[in-house]
């Protein structure tokens, strides 16, 4: 089967990359087992409901030749399971009811869109990835696959990936404040930007962020405990300076440093225009 | 080169800004159709924004706003390099009448992996067929059912009425309902299994040959020649014909995937394939409802001879359909292509 994933791109167990034909590489996350199942499982109550709901339908019309009603049900509730997922995602750019709630879409493996024969495909073949019960071999060809993919996403060309809404970053606080006063201290300033860590930069950014999010208490609490770190482990800055900056103000100043202007001053070669 | 962030999104934000919103309005088309003067602007935004996503992706640390270009490139990607569906999609409503002469002419196009499946069922009717002919033992084994084994007992039941469970036309039409999903599922099956390159395709169609070469030797032995006959034609003549084209799309869907990637043409023949998947299902309901309506009355009722001819008919008539619909006049194709080649 590994004759049958995509050549020349890049493909890591989360992410599928995609080279476009101006040289820009982009990424797209893929969607693992457990969002699908449940995605399917969705899909599944939703057939089901309008399966059963037709039927009440179709044995009241019907009341009078029962045969004839059973034989309805029977073809309509064949033909939706069928149908349902392939005119769906064939007509609703890659999403079912279930994967539009849960983020997932189907496209096609060079990153477009997939087409309307390939939602047919790769739903049809859900007779052999359904074998020998509960999506098995699906399953085990999603998790054998670098590119998760169950067998009728291979035949089809498919892939699941997510899509949680994203919003453009938006500015940040630290970047608002005219004066820092850590800049008094050069030599401090630069023992904190070098000895901080990536994680723990982000932490202060994830704490300055959520804020509105925290209740007052914890935020107390988390700043109070975050710059207590930063002066004993990281860089002691004078008490003199400490004692007149609350906690947030000391950790605002500490992201001005690390991701803000004052970060980049010093080192801005320059932009396109 | 390292990035001044802030002053690079003040700067940028219009146009990403303004790239979401066109992709919002194009993403909403049901049709997916771009007019020429979005196309441009829509390639114009989509470089400006993939060329700061270059520029994020090697001049800062930002992954954020990585995360949320790469999303934005992907998307305008997308809506730029999709060509939309044409009129000869398979979607099309047009197209889709046209599948009563577009089966018979993939049916054609694929007649190699027919005769594929067409030999393997043979082989597997001959086995079962010798095996029940020089080896009485095996009868236990190829025909496990009791109706299977006992010719004589079942014809006496069916003809007695006793073996007939459809007494009214009620319930024969929720059993052909039932033999018609039923035949659909496997044959899909059978057409699925080509991804395991045609393996479980031909064991497939090798046991039901098996199987149908068993019961044809056993009744035939035992002088129940034309009840078997009678009772299996008039739906067989669909029914197994369907089977063999589901072992053709099979066959046809492995050939496929041992193709060197670069030789396939994907959209084609995943459309061949879906062609084919359709046809057997039109035949596979004229066969339910055959079997429900038809075969399960037996003399004195409906005389054999009528049910062997009728069975003869409908085999005839699916020949007559699947050699001759959409066959065009050689003399007009020659002459088309000769048009086209003079261009």
């Amino acid at each position: 089967m590994k004759d049958l994933q995509p050549k020349g791109l890049p493909a890591t167990a989360a992410e599928l990359a995609v080279a476009t034909p101006e040289g820009v590489i982009f990424r797209l996350p893929l969607a693992g087992p457990a969002p699908r199942l449940y995605a399917m499982l969705l899909d599944t109550a939703i057939v089901l409901s309008a399966v059963n709901g037709l039927g009440y339908l179709v044995y009241w019309i019907f009341a009078k030749v029962p045969g004839l009603g059973a034989m309805t049900i029977t073809l309509a509730e064949f033909a939706i399971g069928f149908a349902y997922g392939a005119l769906l995602e064939g007509f609703w750019n890659g999403q079912t009811i279930g994967k539009r709630l849960f983020h997932l879409r189907v496209i096609d493996q060079s990153g477009l869109p997939l087409r309307i024969e390939q939602a047919w495909v790769r739903n049809l073949m859900r007779v052999f990835d359904a074998l020998p019960f509960a999506y098995l071999v699906g399953g085990i060809s999603v998790l054998s696959s670098p590119i998760m993919q169950r067998f009728g996403d291979r035949v089809a060309g498919t892939l699941v990936v997510r899509e949680t809404p994203l919003a453009a970053p938006t500015e940040e606080a630290w970047n608002n404040q005219k004066y820092n006063s850590f800049t008094m201290y050069p030599a401090l300033t630069m023992r904190l930007r070098g000895a901080a860590t990536p994680e723990l930069a982000g932490f202060i950014q994830d704490a300055l962020r959520r804020r509105n999010e925290l209740a007052p208490y914890a935020r107390r609490e988390i700043y109070r405990d975050l710059v207590a770190y930063l002066q004993t482990e990281i860089t002691t800055f004078p008490d003199e300076l400490v004692e007149m900056l609350s906690d947030e103000q000391y950790l605002t100043n500490a992201a001005d440093v690390l991701f803000g202007n004052h970060a980049r001053r010093e080192f801005t070669v320059g932009t396109r225009r | 080169m390292i990035l001044d962030l802030q002053r690079f999104q003040a700067q940028e934000r219009p146009c990403w800004t303004k790239l979401e919103s066109l992709l919002v309005q194009l993403e909403g088309r049901p049709d997916r159709r771009i007019k020429p003067a979005e196309t441009e602007l829509l390639q114009e935004l989509y470089a400006q924004t993939a060329a700061d996503l270059n520029r994020v992706t090697h001049g800062a640390l930002a992954p954020e706003l990585r995360r949320y270009l790469e999303r934005l490139v992907a998307r305008a990607y997308a809506e730029l390099y999709y060509a939309s569906p044409t009129r000869s999609e398979l979607w099309q409503p047009r197209r889709w009448m046209n599948i009563f002469r577009s089966f018979p002419e993939a049916f054609r196009r694929q007649s190699q992996y027919f005769a594929l499946a067409v030999t393997v069922t043979i082989l597997g009717c001959a086995l079962g067929g010798f095996a029940v002919r020089y080896d009485p033992a095996s009868v236990n084994v190829l025909l496990p059912a009791d109706y299977l084994r006992n010719p004589g007992l079942r014809v006496r039941q069916e003809e007695n009425g006793q073996g007939r469970h459809l007494d009214s036309a009620q319930i024969e039409a929720a059993f052909s309902a039932q033999l018609i999903t039923h035949n659909i599922e496997v044959s899909l099956l059978a057409a699925a299994l080509g991804v395991t390159f045609g393996i479980g395709t031909a064991l497939l169609l090798f046991e039901n040959g098996l199987l149908l070469g068993a019961v044809a030797v056993r009744y035939t032995q035992q002088g129940f020649g034309l009840f078997m006959t009678a009772w299996l034609l008039p739906h067989g003549a669909f029914e197994i014909p369907s089977i063999l084209i589901a072992g053709q799309a099979g066959f046809y869907l492995a050939r496929l995937l041992l193709r060197r990637r670069e030789d396939r043409n994907m959209r084609e023949s995943m459309r061949e394939w879906l062609l084919l998947i359709a046809g057997l299902a039109m035949l596979l309901v004229w066969a339910g409802l055959m079997e429900a309506f038809f075969s399960q009355h037996h003399a004195p009722v409906l005389p054999y001879g009528f049910k062997v001819a009728v069975g003869l008919a409908e085999l005839a008539l699916l020949t007559i359909y699947l050699l001759l619909i959409g066959r065009r006049d050689p003399r007009a194709e020659a002459l088309t292509s000769g048009l086209a080649g003079n261009q």
